[in-house]
């Protein structure tokens, strides 16, 4: 089951991902991958990356972003960074 | 070794009913010897370098894969990538440059695949992608597999130890797609060969030299040439594998029909451009992602730098890589401006695919001279006079048919197309779908007429070359 924080994450993701690979009527679901999104390639996945960490003001390492696989993916790896460390 | 060699062809078949025999646990090791066996009898220093680099990998892994010391995993980490680059560079370096005692010195067969086998190995690990492997025959097997050695394609070594122990084996399937790749290799590219090699010798202003419009049928045959060679082995490699159970991944998908240069890179060789995406694009991307533009143009040249100098360290080559670098950087900096474009204008959407595709076939072919040249003098002297002189393309064409008859002209010209079309149609499969459903004669049959071809593409061999076989042009790197 989601959460309503993955909820508004997925939200704020749909957004961002319109914009970036330029699909206005794009739909995220948890088990979309890159090749389920035109345009959605290594040229451009960093692009996404720089966008996601400005909007929730994260910060990503490599060593995230080569294992993420899916949008579901994504989305929880968010969460985890917006949980503030105790 | 050489698919193409006879000995390999009479080989192969008794390997192959053998491994039927094996039980399934026992098969990865049976791998492990027999692709051990085929390096040892290329050179036994060169089998023994494979075994020391894959056992000092395997250990590495282990340390790296263990969380208990992340201090010295990432010590280690780093230790092992310095040693593979060196141990790659060292030989690729003595290949151009005499290095004292290194000079003249083989390289190593198959180092160039598989290093980034053992390097993409020990990266997963360290980013938590992979556990280590539990088993060393097994990973020792991965990285040796026969089939892929001399030439690839890269299989990621998590992705072969998924199917270990191989539990069914792909004959018919695997041998269909081996009978594509000797069709290919045999009947296209080795057609190929003399006129392209010819023309490539005979550049410039010198006597005997070609000029004008002979000089594009080594623009526009060298491509057809190395694809049907290239691809060939992949098929052939892949074919082998499923003969034994293991699925590699494919290195094309039907490049020219490519629309634009990123298109193309992620058509063409695809397991490499696919580990470079991974290991060298991805983390410069993330280490200049704050730099904007000039770190997508640094992250891509280098790339494509380092695609062009993987196949070894000449001008080149380096050309070839910055060439391409040249032509992503413009696709990958225009790509929203094109979009917006034909969304404004979508009447010219029609007109702009076919120009995408023309475009990046010939820029792709005009990469492709600097890759085969001599040297990069002799390039940029065809790029430059093969559309020059066409008040004498009449005396220069009959020149090179002279040479190399039209029947090869034709078939370079038909070449793309027919070969384009075939590949939507592979034997293997379509085959593999009515195997299933087909009745017991059409299965026959067909059975009957692979082995047909096996043998009339073996009879072709030995008329062709005896017992020296053509050498395939990938099994260089």
């Amino acid at each position: 089951m989601q959460s309503a924080g993955n909820a508004e994450v997925m939200e704020t993701l749909t957004g961002i991902f319109r914009d970036v690979f330029d699909s206005p009527s794009l739909v995220l679901h948890d088990a979309m991958t890159a090749a389920d999104v035109e345009n959605w390639d290594s040229l451009n996945h960093i692009d996404l990356i720089v966008a996601v960490e400005k909007k929730f003001n994260v910060k990503f390492t490599t060593k995230d972003v080569t294992s993420l696989k899916t949008v579901g993916d994504l989305a929880l790896l968010i969460q985890k960074k917006l949980v503030p460390k105790p | 070794m050489t698919f193409t060699s006879f000995n390999f062809l009479l080989l192969l078949p008794l390997i192959v009913a053998l491994y039927q025999i094996v039980p399934p646990r026992g098969r990865s090791l049976y791998l492990l010897v027999v692709s051990y066996g085929f390096y040892w009898a290329w050179s036994p220093y060169g089998a023994a370098a494979l075994a020391v680099a894959t056992g000092l990998t395997f250990y590495a892994g282990n340390v790296v894969g263990n969380p208990a010391s992340e201090r010295r995993g990432r010590i280690v980490f780093l230790v092992a990538i310095v040693l593979l680059v060196t141990y790659l560079s060292i030989f690729k370096i003595a290949a151009v440059v005499p290095l004292g005692s290194f000079a003249g010195v083989a390289l190593p067969l198959g180092l160039s695949y598989y290093t980034f086998k053992l390097m993409s190995y020990i990266i997963d690990i360290y980013w938590g992608k992979i556990k280590p492997a539990t088993n060393r025959m097994d990973f020792a097997a991965a990285i040796a597999f026969f089939p892929q050695l001399s030439a690839g394609p890269i299989q990621r070594p998590a992705d072969f130890l998924q199917q270990i122990p191989p539990a069914q084996t792909l004959i018919w399937q695997g041998l269909a797609r081996v009978v594509w790749g000797l069709a290919k290799k045999m009947l296209i590219a080795d057609s190929l060969a003399p006129s392209v090699n010819y023309v490539y010798s005979h550049i410039g202003a010198r006597p005997g030299g070609l000029d004008g419009a002979a000089l594009l049928a080594g623009f526009y045959l060298f491509p057809l040439q190395l694809y049907a060679d290239f691809s060939a082995l992949t098929d052939i490699a892949l074919g082998i594998g499923m003969m034994f159970g293991i699925q590699g991944p494919e290195n094309f998908n039907r490049p020219f029909t490519a629309s634009s240069i990123s298109d193309f890179w992620r058509r063409w060789h695809m397991s490499l451009t696919n580990w470079l995406a991974d290991y060298l694009f991805t983390p410069l991307r993330m280490a200049t992602r704050s730099a904007g533009t000039a770190g997508l143009v640094l992250s891509i040249a280098i790339n494509m730098v380092a695609i062009g100098l993987w196949h070894g360290i000449t001008w080149g080559y380096l050309m070839f890589g910055l060439v391409h670098a040249v032509f992503l950087i413009v696709d990958a900096l225009t790509t929203r401006n094109r979009a917006a474009f034909f969304k404004a204008y979508p009447g010219w959407n029609r007109l702009g695919e076919w120009a995408g595709w023309v475009l990046t076939f010939h820029l792709v072919l005009i990469a492709l001279v600097f890759f085969r040249a001599h040297s990069v003098s002799d390039a940029a002297w065809l790029l430059s006079h093969a559309w020059l002189g066409f008040g004498h393309a009449k005396r220069d064409v009959s020149h090179l048919l002279a040479i190399t008859g039209s029947k090869v002209l034709l078939m370079g010209l038909a070449g793309y197309a027919a070969l384009d079309v075939a590949e939507r149609f592979r034997p293997d499969q379509w085959w593999w779908h009515y195997q299933l459903t087909a009745p017991h004669w059409l299965r026959r049959s067909m059975e009957f007429a692979t082995v047909v071809s096996v043998v009339a593409l073996l009879v072709l061999l030995t008329i062709r070359s005896g017992n020296h076989a053509s050498s395939f042009l990938y099994q260089v790197f």
